[in-house]
């Protein structure tokens, strides 16, 4: 049945293709006679373009290229598979993929794709027009010498982790929601020593992560900051000074008071090695307290736990303020991903290949990759794009679906958040609007791109600077180390491992990329 | 081939008699036992394949390496990659707590198959034999992740084996996995029991090759079992736990890579990185292949002096050797 609901759809598809003007059809067209690029995209270490996709088969019939993919599953992890694709010298028209800006970068400089700022300018009006609206993000992903050697995919939304609670918990005990640091304090020990979920012992966790990482984020309450990006340890700007948070004063008080925490039970004992479904474990278990997750997946254990956890109420707080009186949400979404596509020296058309990508950016082409094929599985309604039920209520996620379709890859366009908030269940919206409310985001470092010699003295010094970084932090959080007495030599330590001179390059880097 | 080889043995017969002797000695020999060298041949082919051509790549230790310029196309930089090594704090302690775990490992994990071995050569009931040979067998065929799940489970200081039975004992709890004074003996432990079980085989097929006269006459003169274990069985195993010996000696410095890496945590850095995880975290996690490969050298270097000693000693000691 809903196979033939879908090919009716299909075939209505093609009817009201025939029946439109055929200005309309030829308006994406990028070349008279089809076209064929080889595109090499093995993505999300387990997934390789698919001739097959619906997505690929549209944009075909309206832009007149089709891609074919090159890339194998023979190994599951795509760096690999990029890293072999370029060692082999034999190179595809088209590469793409996650978490390839680097590489992109890279290589580009060395010669081996096309810096794309020229043909932008002159072929790609519609991908002109969205990075002149955010100059920003074209800083973010050029290269060294000031090119964009990939087009990058561009996601959509601002809200990613939120602090979590047990609401439930904060009724029975008889608390409110905590406002501030030493709020969070008393309700951390509350949970602690009040047997929340009443089962006779002291087995809660009050603070737990999947990451322990998010442990360290806590600091921000202290004012201190654990990372400016998405990636974990990573530096932040302030007034255009590159900083990092792990040698301020701040994250000194900050690392002292969760020392002084763990010690007293309110942070999961176990919280380093306890792993990625500590979260799942600790909630249906009825164990755990607080956390600092992600607004979607978080919310959603309110259903799936439903019927094994009584009562359970686990949503979203605003961030509580600093001991300054600072509410900061410091992870937000990255607005401009490392993944995308490039178009290599080996391709004979990188005019039409890059009139192909401006496709992606156009409103017909963006829909495409957010939603999949209009009347198979969207709908416009009202001038919105929303997807048939069948979609909605699929076994699999959306986004999974999408997957399966060719839709939602990190392909170069721009992602639409509307895609994802017609499934993101209401607690999560709930949250969000919250957030939303408090304005308590603050701008992420997007990273620089390195010059050969910047790239030579940060690759020397950062990792063991981090290495060193990360092991002091967790004897101190541990308390096998004070990290008052430590301070001084911390940080003397640091200078003779080159600190000073990787913050040099990077500032640099930043100056160059993002003052002009 | 033949011909040719003759030919030219022909043509250079006044300068090179002795060569000419010595290629007709070669044919004879290739003629009579040219089934032995197709025996040997899959094994030189996957060592020229694996092992020698790989070492081609080995100058990129001393180049500034690129992936797409490749080999031929990255400049050299001489000893700068191993200049920033030995400069690095990190890169020395990664080199001491190699070998320190790799020597605990050998006094603590060497003997323990060759006394299993003995051990299971002393039961006599047939059943109980084989179920406790497999059960000592079972974990080497569990993936390492497996096996790096189950210590982490079997340690946690909450819901763990270890510090329950330590609970019950009235002993304080601890979180083994991020004490660094703790790592080794976790570490070395569990891969005794990991593997000594396997490499209990080899043993226990040494002493199948005992000849059974000897405990004949032996027990004819009245020998305990004890004596016999002492006095016969053991020193007939003793090459093969010398040449089993040397062998580990020369893979000292590959202390297991992959399971320390799933088992450490920055906090026990301090005692448990050791220069592959060293390399690992460096170069490939940064994409740095040409410090790595600088790295993985200076592993292999030491291996090599490592081997070369153990052998000499083991020629002078027990005349038993590799070379």
């Amino acid at each position: 049945m809903r196979m033939l609901r879908v090919s009716l759809a299909a075939l209505m598809a093609a009817g009201i293709g025939l029946a439109a003007p055929a200005y309309a059809e030829d308006e994406y067209r990028v070349v008279d006679d089809p076209l064929t690029l080889d595109i090499h995209f093995h993505f999300r270490d387990r997934l390789v373009y698919n001739n097959d996709w619906p997505v690929e088969k549209r944009a075909a019939e309206l832009t007149g290229v089709q891609l074919n993919n090159v890339a194998s599953l023979a190994t599951t992890n795509s760096q690999e598979a990029f890293n072999l694709m370029i060692v082999s010298g034999d190179l595809p028209d088209i590469v793409a993929g996650n978490r390839l800006k680097d590489s992109f970068n890279q290589y580009g400089l060395e010669g081996a794709f096309v810096p794309l700022n020229d043909l932008i300018e002159e072929h790609a009006p519609n991908i002109k027009a969205f990075f002149d609206e955010r100059p920003q993000l074209r800083s973010a992903i050029s290269a060294a010498d000031g090119n964009m050697y990939f087009i990058p995919y561009v996601p959509d939304g601002k809200y990613g982790r939120a602090y979590f609670i047990r609401y439930d918990w904060l009724d029975k005990l008889g608390l409110d929601v905590p406002q501030n640091v030493d709020e969070v304090y008393e309700v951390l020990t509350a949970f602690r020593t009040q047997d929340p979920n009443g089962n006779g012992k002291q087995d809660e966790v009050p603070y737990f992560a999947r990451q322990w990482e998010e442990l360290i984020r806590l600091v921000t309450l202290w004012d201190a900051r654990s990372s400016g990006s998405d990636t974990y340890h990573d530096f932040y700007v302030e007034d255009d000074q590159i900083r990092h948070g792990y040698v301020e004063e701040s994250y000194r008080e900050g690392i002292k008071n969760l020392a002084q925490w763990y010690a007293e039970g309110l942070i999961d004992a176990e919280i380093f090695t306890r792993g990625p479904r500590s979260r799942e474990h600790l909630l249906s278990n009825n164990l755990g307290g607080m956390t600092h997750d992600w607004f979607a997946s978080t919310s959603s254990y309110n259903v799936s736990l439903a019927d094994t956890v009584e009562g359970l109420s686990f949503r979203a707080f605003a961030p509580p303020a600093s001991v300054e009186g600072r509410r900061l949400a410091e992870h937000r979404r990255i607005p401009v991903r490392p993944d995308g596509w490039a178009i290599t020296i080996a391709n004979e058309n990188p005019v039409e290949t890059i009139k192909y990508f401006d496709f992606w950016f156009t409103e017909m082409g963006s829909r495409l990759s957010n939603f999949g094929v209009e009347g198979v599985h969207y709908d416009i309604i009202d001038g919105v794009p929303i997807y048939k039920p069948e979609i909605l209520d699929g076994s699999a996620p959306v986004n999974a679906q999408m997957w399966e379709i060719g839709a939602q890859i990190p392909r170069g366009f721009p992602q639409d958040y509307g895609y994802e908030i017609q499934w993101t269940n209401e607690i999560a919206l709930e949250g969000i609007d919250l957030y939303e409310q408090g304005d308590y985001l603050t701008d992420i470092f997007l990273g620089v791109a390195f010059s050969e010699d910047e790239q030579r003295v940060y690759d020397k010094r950062w990792s063991s600077i981090m290495t060193y970084m990360l092991e002091m932090q967790q004897a101190w959080i541990l308390g096998s180390r004070d990290v008052e007495a430590d301070w001084d030599d911390y940080l003397g330590q640091l200078d003779r491992m080159g600190f000073n001179e990787v913050v040099e390059v990077m500032q640099a880097a930043y100056d160059r990329q993002y003052q002009n | 081939m033949t011909e040719t080889v003759s030919q030219q043995g022909v043509r250079d017969a006044p300068t090179t008699g002795k060569f000419e002797a010595r290629v007709r000695w070669l044919v004879r020999h290739f003629r009579k036992e040219w089934q032995i060298y197709v025996l040997m041949a899959p094994m030189i082919i996957w060592f020229l394949l694996f092992l020698y051509k790989p070492m081609y790549g080995l100058q990129i230790a001393f180049k500034d390496f690129s992936i797409f310029r490749g080999i031929e196309g990255s400049p050299w930089i001489g000893l700068e990659h191993f200049q920033t090594l030995l400069g690095n704090d990190q890169f020395f302690r990664a080199v001491g707590n190699t070998f320190i775990i790799a020597f605990l490992s050998l006094a603590f994990a060497f003997p323990v198959p060759i006394i299993l071995a003995l051990m299971f050569n002393e039961i006599h009931h047939r059943i109980f034999k084989k179920m406790a040979q497999t059960i000592v067998y079972l974990p080497h065929f569990i993936s390492v992740v497996i096996i790096a799940g189950i210590v982490i489970n079997m340690f946690s200081p909450s819901t763990g084996v270890v510090n329950n039975v330590m609970g019950m004992l009235g002993l304080e709890q601890v979180y083994f996995l991020v004490q660094p004074e703790w790592f080794r003996p976790i570490f070395i432990g569990s891969n005794i029991w990991k593997e000594a079980g396997f490499e209990s085989i080899i043993y226990l097929a040494a002493i199948a090759g005992v000849s059974p006269t000897l405990y004949e006459s032996a027990r004819v003169d009245g020998a305990t079992r004890w004596q016999m274990m002492w006095r016969i069985t053991l020193p007939s195993i003793f090459p093969t736990i010398v040449i089993m010996f040397i062998i580990r000696v020369g893979n000292l410095v590959d202390v297991g890579f992959e399971y320390i890496l799933l088992l450490y945590q920055p906090a026990t850095y301090q005692t448990g990185d050791v220069i592959n995880t060293f390399i690992y975290r460096q170069g490939l996690q940064g994409a740095q292949y040409d410090m790595a490969a600088a790295a993985g050298l200076f592993n292999a270097v030491v291996a090599l002096v490592l081997v070369t000693a153990a052998n000499a000693l083991s020629r002078r000691v027990s005349r038993t050797s590799l070379w």
